[in-house]
């Protein structure tokens, strides 16, 4: 076939390199943008405050086994130690959510568009906005990380460097997730209801501000707490999530630690496969 | 086709190209051709399946039958090697609003791959093709929506792009500033030798392309130079008034079949060439006042389409995005 146009000069680059650029162009727009937010940062900065300063230190007093008296509740930690590994979840849940959101927009009507007719594959273009949207995550993570001497969690270079490991693991989980929500929802004005409709409801079943006791047995728990509600937690992947990062971060597992990796693994991989499909269809 | 080599070869080629939506067909069975270095201009109401072939020829939406090809490439077997010869501006602007000028086409190069030193030089030459060097570190958000439009033209050249496909350019833009965004398309088209597919429901837009199609409801209806069309298609009327109420009587005995109206003194008859000098010769020292009315495209636009222009109303996409301009729910 003859070819009356020469090749432009771009695609004489090798394949790979053109990925990895147009992955790192994307990756750097996705932070540069999160940047230059105010209102997200607000956000990223007033939530952990409220949660650790405010319902942390208020709550603190209830949350000792003798204010009950009788010794059933054993966690040897204050509740602003419990929720505070919570509370950096929480504010990566919130972020992760926010430019997944972004994903779905820029693709309709936005920057991402453009994006599409490029030498980019999609799963290129997908893993540069969602890697960039873990790291944004991962960052408002860290606003409350920051936050650790005030709630009287003492941390090592190590503590904070394998906790970095799992917020990143968490943060992109929960972006996929994002993605592959949002890709199924018709239009924006009802994705505030939805994201609150999965977000609060994910997080506060997920024991992330209140610990099943682990003093009792299977049993014995189902007998103190409502049925509907351990059954809930226990599949709540979230959970387990919360669960290792809490191990890392205070030393308190519920559950073996590499329950929660394998879980946000698995979910991460399973998710993006998803939302990968979703995105080459649409 | 398989036409002979020709001096200007078509680069864009369209064979029976259909697409349908559910059981709306938006495009039935489009063959066209586009010829290197041609300012080319689908002209159609919305909805006629302007965005949708726009769409097609750009690889976001894949064809339901027949085949399109891009210098050679066919955009379905070979999307990507069909896309590196295009440059894509959509009907909805795709900047990033929070990055400035220089970083939004910084992104472009990073995207399409365009090697970082060669990226720097040409985004300096765009951005001085389309005057907006002063602005290169300025959010785009704080561009005027002309501006905007010219970023978006010089992102699409910066990967060296020499087929230049964009999507209602100047809709919801005011006269001059349309205009001024048609006047850098010739420019540019003229310059760099680009060929420039444009698709527009502003007729007067037209007037200035090298050939125009028509399209409605998902089919040509004709492709041709807008003065052909005009002739082939465009009413031309020959307005006169009588001198006396007898010579009056007389051009209605003998033209009846060609009148038109009668606007109070004033005669109007369907004319053509043949018909204003058989008309003329007949009763040319007969009139008071004489007007020639030349075929419009909107005229040809009319009898091809049956219609007019038409607007509507919003549907559940452009809801969306009017949600998003409000600046609704981490959109931006």
């Amino acid at each position: 076939m003859s070819d009356p146009v020469p090749l432009a000069g771009p695609s004489r680059r090798s394949w790979l390199l053109v990925q990895l650029g147009g992955l790192y162009g994307l990756w750097l727009r996705e932070v540069m943008r999160a940047m230059r937010d105010r209102g997200q940062l607000i956000g990223g900065v007033s939530r952990p405050i409220l949660w650790v300063l405010i319902l942390g230190i208020g709550l603190n007093p209830y949350f000792r086994g003798e204010v009950y008296g009788a010794v059933t509740f054993v966690v040897p930690f204050t509740y602003l130690q419990f929720i505070f590994p919570a509370v950096i979840a929480l504010n990566i849940m919130f972020t992760s959510v926010q430019s997944a959101i972004s994903v779905i927009w820029d693709r309709e009507f936005g920057f991402l568009r453009e994006v599409l007719v490029s030498p980019l594959s999609r799963a290129t273009i997908l893993l540069g906005k969602i890697l960039g949207g873990t790291t944004v995550a991962v960052l408002h993570g860290c606003l409350v990380l920051v936050l650790a001497r005030f709630a009287d969690v003492p941390l090592t270079w190590g503590d904070v460097f394998r906790a970095l490991g799992l917020m990143a693991m968490l943060a992109f989980a929960l972006t996929c997730l994002g993605v592959v929500i949002a890709n199924r929802i018709r239009t924006f004005e009802g994705f505030g209801v939805f994201s609150n409709a999965v977000i609060l409801p994910l997080y506060f079943t997920s024991s992330s501000i209140f610990p099943l006791d682990p003093a009792l047995s299977q049993a014995q728990t189902r007998v103190v707490y409502p049925d509907w509600l351990v059954t809930i937690v226990e599949w709540n992947p979230l959970t387990y999530a919360i669960d290792a990062l809490r191990g890392t971060l205070i030393g308190y597992y519920q559950f073996s630690p590499a329950i929660g990796i394998t879980v946000m693994g698995v979910a991460g991989v399973a998710l993006f496969v998803i939302a990968l499909y979703d995105f080459r269809r649409a | 086709m398989t036409a002979p080599a020709s001096p200007t070869p078509a680069v864009i080629r369209l064979d029976g190209v259909s697409k349908r939506y559910g059981r709306t067909l938006a495009l039935d069975g489009v063959s066209l051709e586009v010829e290197n270095r041609e300012l080319f201009a689908l002209l159609g109401p919305n909805g006629a399946g302007k965005t949708t072939l726009m769409h097609i020829l750009c690889t976001l939406l894949r064809p339901d039958g027949g085949s399109a090809e891009i210098a050679g490439h066919d955009v379905v077997r070979a999307p990507l090697a069909a896309r590196s010869h295009l440059g894509i501006i959509f009907q909805e602007p795709s900047l990033d609003d929070r990055l400035t000028v220089w970083e939004n086409l910084n992104l472009h190069g990073l995207v399409f791959g365009v090697p970082r030193a060669l990226r720097r030089r040409r985004i300096a030459e765009m951005l001085a093709l389309v005057e907006l060097e002063d602005w290169a570190d300025k959010p785009a958000r704080t561009l005027s929506s002309g501006m905007k439009r010219r970023l978006e033209i010089a992102r699409a050249l910066l990967h060296d792009s020499e087929i230049l496909l964009l999507d209602e350019p100047t809709v919801g833009l005011d006269a001059q500033t349309r205009e001024r965004i048609w006047a850098y398309i010739r420019r540019l088209q003229a310059e760099r030798g680009l060929t420039v597919v444009v698709t527009t429901h502003y007729i007067e837009e037209v007037e200035g392309c090298d050939r125009v199609c028509i399209i409605d409801r998902g089919k040509v209806l004709a492709i041709d130079t807008p003065h052909a069309l005009r002739h082939a298609h465009g009413q031309q009327w020959l307005r006169v008034t009588p001198r006396e109420a007898a010579d009056r009587a007389a051009m209605l005995e003998r033209f009846a079949d060609r009148l038109l109206r009668e606007d109070g003194a004033e005669l109007v008859f369907r004319s053509d060439d043949a018909f204003a000098e058989s008309f003329l010769g007949a009763f040319g020292t007969r009139i008071r006042t004489l007007a020639n009315e030349v075929p419009s495209l909107e005229s040809a636009f009319l009898t091809l389409t049956g219609r007019d222009l038409r607007d509507q109303g919003a549907g559940p996409r452009e809801r969306t995005a009017a949600f998003g301009r409000r600046g609704g729910e981490h959109t931006r």
